[in-house]
């Protein structure tokens, strides 16, 4: 079965909000709301309530590069002074706890930002080539809905998304 | 890099000097300085100028603070705790001078800030500086209480020496060159051929086998220089020099900030410790007729 | 005078049209900028070719005035950056909206201060040639940096700082780079596209994004804290007297707020003036801004005072003879300027007549950055002249190498500022929008809806579609199009 994507761009929110509403109550049967998704100049701050719960894994990796941080900083300079033994100065120890805390804290800072920034452009899914169906009003004040179905549900969809005053309908193959 | 090395020696990588410190140390190289002996005639600072080829800068360079006296004859001309009356009839009897060199603090200031490592300390209880190390960072000589570190502040060596004077360099240790920071070594130069002459021979190094210049030129011997070491092991014993002798006659112990001493009236002191810095030299206060 | 921080009534495309007309092709004036800006850099890479290679004799310094006019401008602009963490981070996660017309071009503010920050620990360097020795890399020799030296915490500080800001910055202005994108042409287009890695504002990466940004402020904020306190260790590790000094850090983090707000005022009225951004950046958010300063200078100034009188009580004796020629000895002229920009000055920041004036505060603004410099200036020199032993007290002025230098400085920000200016939208335009969104269908509704309830029978308001909470249909949710 040949897959399909649409495009329906709404004036608002609201009107968006109205037809992933009908679908959410299976007005297109064999269309669910997680094959929904907003495209939209901002964040609504409400978008859950009409979505659900989509996870995010930002903190986690937040989490990871920082225990990886301050874990990788203590042994790093631990066993960097342990080699460079011509460091005892000023009647310190060769390896003086307070001052590799100041640095691992840096670097607890530094990793957890790296990481987070890595989780991002993943979870995001960055760097990756535009789907064709992406309009440029969307940047400006139009939101969008996406969806990829099968061929079939194209045409109901389509009804749907008239019903609620979308402005322009973009649809495609993908072979 | 050796994560086990960090695990099997850990307690000994944590020892600061109040535990002893890091080091097993080999000597720990002092001096004493009787100022009642002292005249201030600047000899040593000119062997000093002789021997570590430190550069003569000129006048212009003086003056804007930029010479470089690793060894230097401090002179005062006021004696605030005499009072105003008094100090008029201190100057009558003459400036009040104290030698200068690089105290070879034990616990110095100005080696944990060097961001290279460039300063540290030897298993002789020294300061040392590796010049090749420096970038020139200068913390070291902002954070020496004593302002003893002197810095290139430009290639002095292109004119320092016209010749044929170049020919008088000492060769055993190095010219250095803008971007550095030096100070006093205690004429390491000498301290490594001593020892080595000494291994050579298969024997420790006696006291005064070896003078550094400023000690060996003054003519009425006020500074005494040799090793401290004996001075943590109670009694002193056998091996114990003459300058340990002296800290010891003094009661001026390593290692402390306040000396508790049993005679009040024993002139032996060190500059500024109750900063902590532990410095290795001690000074024997002058004694006036006011 | 306007009492609504934003017109929420501005139709979103106007807000795309007002920021992109912004990245256009600039005009004469925009040359003339760039032009003063290179002779300023000019200036300074001749002063530094100049002391490269003769040596770091040639702009005055000496012994014991080691460091001198580069270290306390180090501070200064090192200082400048906090304030852009401050508005985007903080006032972030603490839901102040007022922040988003502004907090863009501060956070340009913080990345490019601290690419002017981090030149000076590299120009002061005797060899400078040999800097990277302070990076801890592995080498045959098993030599590494001396991790004791807050010269080494400094180095990991601006890394992590640089690195994070110039992220958090990016991040934040994706949303926007793809606005551009879809806006530009030519070899703009190329570069948008590429910046904007692939952003269609999809539900996915709007989710994503706002964890990240979240995160981001969560962990900047710190870290900003412990950077200047880091900072701040140059000196408070030290056993100088006047640098000795347990307060140093909050001191030094409330300095760099101050002088980096001052300065947010100073971008912001030329910003305002230039871009003709009077819709966006109002004069509500200008007084904000200014209540903001004036809060943070009274801290500073408290500080101040507090280590007056714990130098004066502790009877530190040299401590206290350092304390007493500050404000007596040959620096006291700069030192009583310094108190009276840093702290007295900010009053006028106090009164709604003047802080509403433009021009007023432009040149007050300034005026407290002056205050600012001379603070750090008088945090490194009068400690060098008057230490310890009393045989190296001693005064010294900067010449002409170390002005040129300092001076230079101001015109390689101003460069970075100005390139950035046309280059990534100094508004952001998603987060306006969202504040208008947020303002006129969340915030307001809730008061309109208390209002309506009040005015009628108390009847639940029913009937809106299932998860569609928080807007009604029928009611327009966005115009223009």
């Amino acid at each position: 079965m040949r897959k399909g994507r649409i495009l329906a761009l709404f004036s608002n929110f609201d009107e968006a909000f109205a037809a992933i509403s009908d679908i959410r109550h299976y007005k297109v049967p064999g269309v669910s709301v997680d094959d929904v998704t907003v495209i939209s100049p901002i964040e609504h701050p409400e978008i859950e309530e009409v979505l659900g719960e989509r996870p995010s894994h930002v903190p986690k990796f937040t989490l990871l590069g920082a225990l990886t941080g301050v874990t990788f900083g203590f042994f790093f300079l631990a066993s960097a002074q342990a080699t460079f033994t011509v460091q005892p100065q000023g009647g310190k120890p060769v390896i003086p706890l307070p001052s590799n805390f100041v640095l691992m804290y840096e670097m607890l800072i530094l990793f957890a930002m790296l990481f987070t920034v890595t989780a991002f452009v993943i979870g995001a899914r960055l760097f990756r080539k535009r789907k064709s169906l992406y309009s440029e009003k969307v940047s400006l004040d139009q939101v969008g809905i996406e969806l990829e179905v099968d061929e079939k549900y194209i045409e109901p969809l389509k009804e749907l998304f008239n019903q609620h005053q979308a402005l322009e309908i973009r649809e495609e193959v993908i072979k | 890099m050796s994560l086990k090395n960090v695990f099997t020696d850990w307690s000994r990588y944590r020892k600061g000097i109040e535990e002893g410190g890091f080091h097993d140390y080999e000597h720990m190289w002092g001096m004493a300085v009787d100022l009642n002996k002292c005249i201030g005639c600047n000899a040593c600072a000119v062997a000093c100028y002789a021997e570590n080829n430190l550069a003569v800068v000129g006048e212009e360079k003086f003056y804007k603070g930029q010479a470089m006296h690793w060894m230097r004859i401090e002179r005062y001309w006021d004696e605030p705790d005499l009072g105003e009356d008094r100090v008029k009839e201190f100057n009558h009897h003459g400036a009040n001078f104290i030698p200068m060199m690089c105290q070879n603090c034990n616990a110095a200031t100005c080696e944990p800030v060097c961001p290279v490592a460039a300063t540290y300390h030897t298993p002789d209880g020294l300061n040392a500086q590796v010049y090749n190390r420096c970038i020139g960072s200068r913390y070291c000589s902002n954070n020496c209480p004593y302002r003893l570190r002197f810095f290139n502040f430009y290639s002095y060596y292109e004119s320092s020496w016209p010749e044929p004077l170049h020919m008088q360099l000492n060769p055993d240790l190095t010219v250095r060159d803008k971007g550095v920071m030096e100070k006093c070594t205690f004429c390491v130069q000498r301290i490594r051929a001593a020892k080595d002459k000494a291994r050579r021979e298969d024997r420790k190094v006696r006291d005064g086998e070896f003078l550094p210049a400023c000690a060996q030129t003054c003519p009425t011997g006020a500074i005494t220089f040799g090793d401290l070491l004996t001075l943590h092991t109670p009694g002193g014993g056998v091996g114990e020099t003459k300058v340990a002798q002296m800290w010891r006659d003094h009661q001026v112990e390593l290692g402390k900030t306040r000396q508790t001493k049993q005679n009040p009236e024993l002139r032996g002191y060190r500059v500024f410790e109750g900063l902590n810095t532990d410095p290795c030299v001690m000074y024997l206060e002058r004694v006036r007729e006011v | 005078m306007q009492s609504k921080d934003i017109n929420e009534d501005i139709r979103w495309a106007q807000i795309n049209e007002d920021v992109l007309r912004s990245l256009e092709n600039p005009r004469m004036g925009y040359w003339v900028a760039v032009g003063v800006c290179l002779a300023l850099l000019a200036l300074a890479i001749i002063a530094e070719i100049y002391q490269y290679r003769v040596g770091m004799g040639v702009g005055n310094l000496n012994w014991p005035h080691m460091w001198d006019l580069y270290i306390a401008t180090f501070i200064f602009w090192i200082g400048m950056s906090h304030s852009g963490t401050l508005l985007s981070a903080i006032l972030h996660i603490t839901h102040a909206d007022w922040r988003k017309p502004i907090y863009r071009f501060a956070e340009a503010m913080t990345t490019f201060t601290l690419m002017t920050a981090a030149l000076f620990p590299v120009i002061h360097l005797g060899r400078l040639w040999n800097m990277y020795w302070v990076l801890p890399y592995f080498s045959d020799r098993g030599i590494w940096p001396n991790f004791r030296s807050p010269l080494v915490w400094d180095a990991f500080a601006i890394f992590t700082y640089l690195t994070t800001s110039a992220l958090f910055l990016y991040i934040g202005s994706i949303p926007d780079l793809a606005i551009c994108r879809d806006n530009a042409r030519g070899w703009r287009k190329k570069l948008y596209t590429a910046l904007s890695l692939g952003w269609r504002g999809d539900d996915r990466q709007w989710r994503n994004f706002r964890k990240t940004y979240l995160v981001m402020a969560c962990f900047l904020i710190p870290l900003a804290v412990s950077v200047h306190s880091i900072v701040s260790s140059d000196f408070a590790m030290s056993i100088m007297p006047g640098w000795h000094v347990t307060t140093f850090p909050p001191y030094f983090v409330a300095g760099a707020l101050y002088s980096g707000c001052a300065a947010i005022i100073t971008l912001f009225i030329l910003l305002r003036y230039f871009f003709r951004f009077e819709a966006y950046m109002t004069m509500p958010i200008l007084d904000k801004t200014c209540k903001l300063t004036f809060a943070i200078a009274m801290v500073w100034t408290y500080l101040n005072l507090i280590e007056f009188a714990s130098v004066w009580y502790g009877h530190d004796k040299v401590a206290k003879e350092l304390l007493i020629a500050k404000f007596t000895g040959p620096y006291s002229p700069y030192f009583w300027a310094m108190l009276i920009l840093g702290s007295v000055l900010p009053f006028t920041l106090a009164f709604e007549k003047l802080r509403t004036n433009i021009p007023v505060m432009f040149v007050v603004s300034i005026l407290l950055n002056v205050g600012m410099w001379l603070e750090r200036w008088m945090i490194v020199a009068p400690t060098l002249s008057l230490s310890y032993q009393p045989f190296a007290f001693d005064v010294m002025w900067a010449n002409w190498v170390q002005w040129f230098i300092v001076i230079g400085s101001f015109g390689w920000f101003g460069l970075l500022f100005l390139i950035f200016v046309k280059v990534i939208p100094s508004v952001s335009m998603y987060e306006v929008k969202e504040m208008i969104f947020h303002r006129r269908h969340i915030a307001n509704k809730d008061i309109a809806a208390v209002m309506h309830r009040r005015a009628t029978d108390p009847k639940p308001a029913g009937g809106q579609p299932s998860g569609a909470s928080g807007s009604t249909p029928g009611t327009p949710g966005l115009e223009g199009a």
